[in-house]
């Protein structure tokens, strides 16, 4: 009985004792978000971060790499319902097929961006800045701008098509869950684009930073900015800039071009996003696999391939160097249509040993050159031998062609060149509607045919979906926005 | 020396008055015979005299005289009282009490009798679910209980199911009841990582055989002392203990086969039919886009061949329409039959045995079970091994220690049966594989390991090339210390530890599609959940002046839980014999453990008046690490009142009336976040990138996030009629839950898509009713009956800010059914757009547009379009029904029992989330489809169809969210039905038995639905998708007793 008493009391004054420390249970894989970011060394750690986030699914990891081509007319596909042929097709709306991924994911990677840049700010106010920090403040700032740059192109019209149209939502801060932003204008998007740009440019170093964002990743981004906003002069400028470090970048040689797909961080790499296993490894789901062909290896299952355009032109010269990272399609045995860019060529080994890992080049030397070229050919006065000079650089990889001569050299023939060297890149629909180019599709190749209701076979920027309607989700949530829906998405 | 006097003194008395004799005598139970230990014999008007009954329920009483009157009397057995009447045998039959109010049930932190009782609860006895092949007791109970919704999530052996007391109070937060084993909050629901293969239910950790009694605390005066976890309920089972007398051991085998699904479920259309629709489809596609009959049947005829030649089928029409459409080619005429290799009968076995027994000084129940149910598909089976011991033993006076332990281990395999293209084998049997599929390759004759055209995997091929299972291993022990003070001051002290791990183990051979790439993988997830649970309580019980009694009890709770998480996994596989993560050429490892604590007090006092006049009234007050410093304590009380009318003198004059009580309560209760760290902004480090730590914010938080706390009246009457004959309640209750969490649809803009906040209001308020009787008792034959009918209504109320809510059902994480809060309606509106059906003229959709765009028609005068995108979105209508509950019947003719048990719905809405994908309008056209589809839909032949005509150009209707999908909800199903028949006992006796009874159960044998094409009993959400479906089980069971 006695014994009993005590062991009661004991058990009764452990409790009365310690119930706020019994109460406070933290948990063992998170960190107070108040607290994380308190040194360089966090910074880094939030740096990370932000980059692993930027190769989602949902972003450079895979799908809007693909959107950049499925629509530009350079991708067909053979069969539908294999996956994201929504994109080929257009067949979107806002509550089916409406894209959101690219919405959702970048606004969070640049809430990222946000607090980053705020915690550094806020370090520097308090007197504890470092180059550290400033450095991955511009990197931040930098990744912002493109982030921003990359959703006014999926949302917004064309700068020179429409420029007071409703560009995106600009968040700069960190926002609270109640906020219901509204879109700013296109020109106001890339008025901050532009301002981030030059605020981080100083900040960054000019050495190589594998997997991260240099000085000259800005300056290259600043040169797509520029060439997007027709000004000319700034885009050669910058592009310029780039080429003109040649210490750093130099461009792929003929012999080489192929295999720097099998290699991380090659020589024309100005910024590249590290994909690695058991990161943002995608596997049978990866671009790589939604690049080859059907049944080429298990889980390979044909996606997209190249269209008979694409073909056509590459066929210009058989000897182009850039048939060497393609590898013939389910349609035939002797159609080359489909690219092994992310599988690092016909030895299927990637660039680290893995078919899927593969890191994803967001912006290679040989852009500059063409946007040297293009821009070059835009100035005011169009310096049309530059333009041949710079052009001649890359369309050198087809050797059997004529060089381009300051007589000959056209804003087709640099696209054209583009679409060969930058296949499966992303770039060429978003060229193509800042051109205002008409885009015609390949819808011959399904076999067996099949009506597309969505589209016509040929379109233009004019046509509503170009641009993807804001979701129904994020009207749900943030009605303020449903009056600023993109124009004949109903509702 | 003692003994010498009485018989001196006997003697003196048998000769100074009338005849005394010695009596002796078996008390024995009415229902099977038994001998009953410890029975009370008194004789009447003399203080102090009487005996107890021994092991063997016999008795014998000196010196009685032979006028005398015998009271018999046995907790739980109507009290008897036999006059003696010149006999010297007195046998007697105890008859259970029928008087159910005077039942004993145990209820928070104690045990009251239902007549007592001031709170809402029902009781389920081990009789009711021992017949049922339940894996777990929530499997047995369904319809039994007024108030509570038992869903079951899937078909699959092991499945978790869902208990919903009184309908939905939380919107985010957990809407499952607290579950309390023998006195102690235990873990609940699934333990299991894989959630995409199999979910481990770890209450069927617990054999069904070891309970013997589930009680469900309904109201705030029933479960507000278990204060912030009761809202929704609490569910107290209490497992068997030994009686005291001779061991009995029971021994209880029985087999159950399920050759079949209870119902038809998107039974697929004929391999014919479906190369018919093909055609058909894209046909009609040519046509609408302005070819030749010639050019449409070519493209079509295209279409099949490209995908069926292959196969070794070739098709032609030679009159360019469907009407000569025809199968030639090697394999013509024969069709592959999945089904056949993808399910089989599902076998289940159970075996138990008990020893149970006790002195008057210790009790002890001991059990081992083994169950083991092959389920319907070829990959999905369930095994478990459960050995229980609950002894207590009296020290002196005073004290009483009690331990209950129970151990078990477990195991399953099932495959992911959410919408999953490459496992659900339910979904691939009825959508993905054709019968023009075929697993080997007509050609070469090898296995086909390419993918089919409609994205299914041959699985003949690839089931053995993976395997998945999941053990789980628990240990609960509950010591319990009981201190009899005072004789009416009871000190309790409780101590439990429970503690449940699962292994997950899930392996891809390098050959199958999801371990190819990496070559080859193993993943081992260990999952060890920990609950410690120390609670002490003291109770003091008085009667005063014979008509007093007063009650108190005060105690303290603490209790933390832990879980511990780690991953191992190995990619690239030496060898496909080796499934282990150790001989794999790449590892991968995660480790990780979240918990919460509570620390809680907790308080009632009762009173009652001469046993008519009760009342009483708790308090907790409970701090849990889920919320912020500001916000984690919280006050929870409840108030009751009961009134038993047919003890007030004026009731005697109304003979018919056997009983009538009536009670109210009203009390206060909360639930918590299910989150343990939601109100805390996190920064997540799961972001690693280039072999270094990557983090991220991952949440906005909402520091003063506070409890859900619910305000909820109970008002009940309790009557019984001709001597309980007919007995049954009625009971009306409303709940107000507030301040409710909920994730939060927020702008992405922000960088996430919810936040957690407390956001709303909901109401739920309703009836229910309950009526047993006994139809007819003539000689051996009894035939009694019962009835229980629930109501509820299911309201949003008040919602902060607003702003309606748009929500999606959680289950597969498919956004299966879209739902709306919004102010004053359902707690499940569907919401979405309004179909209105086919045109019959063109086999078009059409839909009202519900909004002021310009119509392009007019359906039953109402403004109509055929593009979905004119229409709005509208509540659409409610998954609650307006009726649910079961009834039953139970037939006894000697020792032959027939009973059946029934359950019902009626109202509400059912949504077919797997419609889109086998009845689409041509979508799909390289999937199956429904015989449904095949025969409703529209052709220029069949045009007052319920189905649009089929074309193959990408039309997004059927994707839409649509009062398409909605079907009526009622149903009846006969859940259960039981023939047994109990050996007669003289006949088991010469094969020293003390008993033997053998059954024949059956289960989902019939069911009556309002929509055919799928079993409309369906999950919490009112969605059918592509979960495996319950099965018709049929059970042959012995049990015996020595």
């Amino acid at each position: 009985m006695k014994k009993i008493t005590i062991l009661l009391s004991v058990l009764g004054i452990m409790l009365i004792t310690s119930c706020e420390d019994f109460l406070d249970v933290k948990p063992s894989n998170y960190a107070a978000s108040e607290t994380s970011i308190t040194n360089a060394a966090d910074a880094k750690v939030a740096m990370n971060g932000l980059m692993r986030k930027m190769t989602d699914v949902n972003y450079y990891g895979r799908n809007f790499v693909i959107y950049g081509d499925a629509k530009g007319g350079d991708f067909a596909i053979r069969s539908q319902g294999r996956g994201l042929d929504y994109y080929y097709s257009f067949n979107h709306s806002p509550s089916s097929g409406s894209g959101s991924g690219f919405w959702t994911q970048i606004y969070h990677c640049i809430l990222q961006a946000n607090n980053l840049i705020q915690n550094i700010q806020s370090m520097e106010d308090a007197g504890n800045g470092s180059t550290a920090l400033s450095e991955y403040k511009g990197q931040a700032l930098t990744a912002r701008a493109l982030m921003y740059f990359d959703l006014v192109r999926i949302y917004g019209k064309s700068y020179n098509m429409d420029k007071t149209s409703y560009g995106v939502p600009l968040v700069l801060e960190p926002l609270d869950a109640s906020a219901q932003p509204t879109r700013a204008s296109v020109e106001e998007v890339y008025t901050q684009i532009l301002k981030d740009l030059s605020d981080a440019a100083p900040l960054l170093s000019q050495s190589k930073q594998n997997g991260y964002i240099n000085y000259y990743a800005n300056k290259a981004i600043e040169a797509r900015v520029y060439l997007f906003m027709d000004n000319y002069t700034a885009a050669l400028a910058a592009a310029e800039e780039v080429i003109a470090a040649t210490g750093m970048y130099s461009l792929y040689s003929n012999e080489g071009w192929v295999d720097s797909w099998a290699t991380p961080y090659g020589s024309e790499s100005i910024f590249e996003l590290a994909i690695y296993p058991a990161e943002a490894d995608l596997t049978t789901g990866s671009l790589g696999y939604y690049l080859l062909r059907l049944y080429k290896v298990t889980g390979a299952s044909g996606w997209f391939m190249a269209s008979d355009y694409w073909i056509t032109r590459m066929s210009e010269d058989l000897t182009d160097i850039r048939w060497g990272i393609m590898d013939y399609d389910e349609s035939s045995p002797t159609r080359f249509g489909s690219s092994l860019k992310y599988v690092g060529g016909a030895s299927l080994q990637g660039d680290k040993s893995s078919r899927s890992a593969v890191n994803v080049k967001v912006i290679r030397l040989s852009e500059m050159y063409l946007i040297a070229a293009e821009a070059a050919l835009g100035l005011p006065v169009p310096d049309k031998t530059k333009a041949a000079t710079y052009l001649n650089e890359i369309r050198k990889r087809s050797p059997a062609l004529e060089p381009a001569t300051d007589l000959t050299v056209t804003v087709d023939m640099i696209i054209d060149e583009k679409s060969k060297e930058f296949f499966a890149e992303g770039l060429r629909y978003f060229d193509m509607l800042r051109l205002n180019r008409s885009i015609e599709y390949n819808d011959e190749f399904i076999t067996p045919a099949v009506v597309i209701t969505h589209r016509t076979k040929i379109i233009d920027r004019t046509f509503y979906k170009t641009i993807l309607p804001i979701s129904q989700t994020e009207i749900d949530a943030n009605p303020a926005i449903a009056d600023q829906q993109n124009p004949d998405y109903g509702n | 020396m003692k003994q010498l006097i009485f018989v001196l003194l006997s003697v003196l008395f048998i000769n100074a008055g009338m005849a005394q004799t010695r009596i002796t005598g078996t008390v024995t139970a009415s229902e099977d015979g038994s001998p009953i230990p410890y029975a009370v014999v008194l004789v009447k008007g003399s203080r102090g005299v009487g005996t107890n009954t021994d092991v063997e329920g016999k008795y014998s009483l000196s010196n009685v005289a032979s006028d005398a009157v015998l009271v018999f009397s046995y907790v739980g057995y109507k009290t008897q009282e036999v006059p003696v009447a010149g006999r010297t045998v007195v046998n007697v039959e105890m008859v259970t009490d029928a008087l159910a109010l005077d039942e004993v049930i145990v209820v928070a932190y104690g045990t009251s009798t239902k007549g007592t009782f001031t709170g809402a609860a029902s009781v389920v006895k081990a009789d009711a679910i021992k017949d049922v092949p339940a894996l777990s007791f929530e499997n047995a109970i369904g319809g039994k209980i007024p108030g509570l919704q038992i869903t079951t999530l899937s078909g699959q052996a092991g499945s978790t199911s869902a208990i919903r007391i009184r309908g939905i109070g939380s919107m985010n937060a957990t809407n499952e009841p607290l579950y309390v084993v023998d006195g102690v909050p235990v873990i609940a629901g699934n333990v299991s990582q894989m959630g995409n293969y199999t979910t481990s239910n770890v209450m069927s950790t617990i054999n069904p055989n070891d309970i013997e009694s589930i009680t469900v605390l309904k109201d705030a005066a029933a479960s507000a002392l278990y204060g912030s976890r009761a809202a929704n309920g609490v569910i107290v089972i209490t497992t068997k203990q030994g009686k005291a007398g001779k061991p009995v051991i029971n021994f209880k085998a029985s087999v159950g086969i399920t050759p079949t699904f209870a119902t038809d479920n998107y039974e697929a259309a004929s391999p014919e039919q479906q190369v018919e629709l093909y055609y058909e489809n894209f046909w009609n596609a040519g046509k609408y886009d302005g070819d030749s009959d010639e050019d449409a049947s070519a493209g079509a005829l295209a279409q099949l061949n490209k995908r069926f030649n292959k196969h070794g089928y070739i098709f032609t029409a030679p009159d360019n329409t469907v009407n000569s459409l025809t199968i030639s080619g090697e394999r013509a005429g024969q069709y592959f039959d999945w089904e056949e290799v993808l399910f089989r009968t599902a076998v289940y076995q159970a075996y138990d045995i008990s020893v149970s027994g006790g002195t008057e000084a210790s009790n002890y129940y001991t059990s081992f079970s083994y169950t083991n149910d092959l389920g319907r598909s070829v990959i999905n089976y369930f095994d478990r091994i459960t050995g229980r011991m609950n002894f207590s033993q009296k020290i002196g006076q005073h004290i009483e220690f009690s331990t209950n332990i129970n151990v078990s281990t477990s195991g399953k395999e099932g495959f992911n049966d959410t919408r999953a293209l490459g496992n659900n084998y339910f979904l691939q049997s009825r959508n993905l594989l054709w019968g023009l599929y075929w697993p080997t390759d007509y050609v070469t004759g090898l296995p086909w390991t390419t993918r089919f055209g409609s994205y299914a995997y041959n699985p003949v091929y690839y089931n053995n090339e993976w395997e998945n299972s999941s053990k789980t291993q628990r240990v609960m022990a509950n010591e319990t210390l009981t201190v009899k003070i005072l004789p009416e001051l009871i000190l309790r002290s409780i101590f439990s530890f429970d503690n449940t791990q699962t292994f997950d183990h899930l392996y891809y051979s390098a050959l199958h599609f999801s371990g190819a790439s990496v070559g080859g993988s193993v993943t081992e997830n260990s999952t060890k959940i920990n609950e410690i649970v120390s609670s002490t309580t003291l109770n003091y019980n008085k009667t005063f002046g014979s008509v007093h009694t007063v009650g108190a009890l005060i105690g303290w709770e603490a209790a933390s839980n832990q879980t511990d998480y780690l991953m191992a996994k190995g990619t690239n596989l030496p060898t496909s014999a080796l499934h282990t993560v150790a001989t794999a050429g790449k590892l991968d490892a995660s480790s990780y453990y979240w918990g919460h604590t509570m620390a809680s007090m907790l308080s009632r006092a009762e009173y009652n008046y001469d046993n008519r006049y009760y009342v009483s009234a708790s308090f907790r007050r409970d701090g849990s690490s889920k919320l912020g410093p500001n916000s984690r304590w919280g006050n929870f009380w409840s108030v009751a009142g009961s009134w038993r009318i047919d003890r007030e003198s004026f009731m005697q004059s109304v003979p018919v009336i056997s009983s009538l009580r009536l009670r109210a309560s009203y009390g206060v209760n909360g639930t918590l976040p299910t989150s343990n760290y939601g109100w805390r902004s996190l920064t997540s480090y799961a972001s690693k990138y280039m072999e270094q730590p990557g983090g991220g914010v991952s949440t906005i938080a909402d520091a003063n996030l506070s409890w859900e706390t619910s305000y909820t009246s109970n008002f009940a009457v309790e009557f019984g009629l001709f001597d309980q004959k007919l007995s049954g309640s009625l009971e009306y209750f409303n709940r107000d839950s507030k301040n409710l969490l909920q994730d939060v649809p927020i702008s992405t803009v922000t960088g996430f898509s919810s936040t957690l906040q407390n956001v709303g209001e909901i109401n739920n308020k309703g009836i229910e009713f309950e009526l047993f009787g006994q139809i007819l008792k003539s000689g051996d034959f009894t035939w009694t009956a019962g009835i229980t009918a629930s109501h509820v209504k299911s309201t949003v109320t008040k919602l902060y800010g607003g702003q309606n809510i748009i929500w999606y059902e959680p289950t597969g994480g498919d956004n299966r059914v879209k739902f709306i809060y919004k102010e004053g309606e359902s707690t499940l509106a569907i919401y979405g757009r309004e179909w209105a059906g086919v045109e019959n003229e063109t086999g078009k959709n059409v839909w009202f547009t519900n909004n002021s765009n310009t119509p392009d028609l007019q359906v039953d005068g109402r403004p109509a379009t055929y593009s979905y995108s004119n229409a709005s979105e509208v509540v659409l209508g409610d998954v609650h029904p307006k009726l649910f509950g079961g009834f039953n019947t139970d037939l006894n003719w000697k020792g032959i029992s027939l009973s059946m048990n029934f359950m019902y719905k009626i109202g509400g809405y059912t949504y077919d989330a797997a419609g889109k994908d086998c009845n689409d309008d041509g979508y799909y056209w390289e999937r199956i489809m429904s015989l449904d589809a095949y025969e409703n839909r529209w052709t220029p032949e069949h045009q007052d169809a319920m189905y649009p005509q089929r074309i193959a150009i990408d039309m997004e209707d059927v994707n839409q969210k649509s009062s398409r999908h909605m079907h009526p909800a009622d149903f009846t199903r006969l859940k259960s039905v039981t023939l047994g028949y109990t050996l007669p006992a003289d006949l088991v006796r010469k094969v020293k038995l003390s008993g033997a009874r053998i059954y024949f159960n059956g289960a989902n044998l019939w069911t009556l639905a309002a929509w055919k094409v799928y079993d409309p009993e369906v999950n919490e959400y009112g969605s059918r998708g592509w979960e495996m479906p319950l099965g018709k089980t049929y059970t042959f069971g012995i049990e015996a007793s020595f």
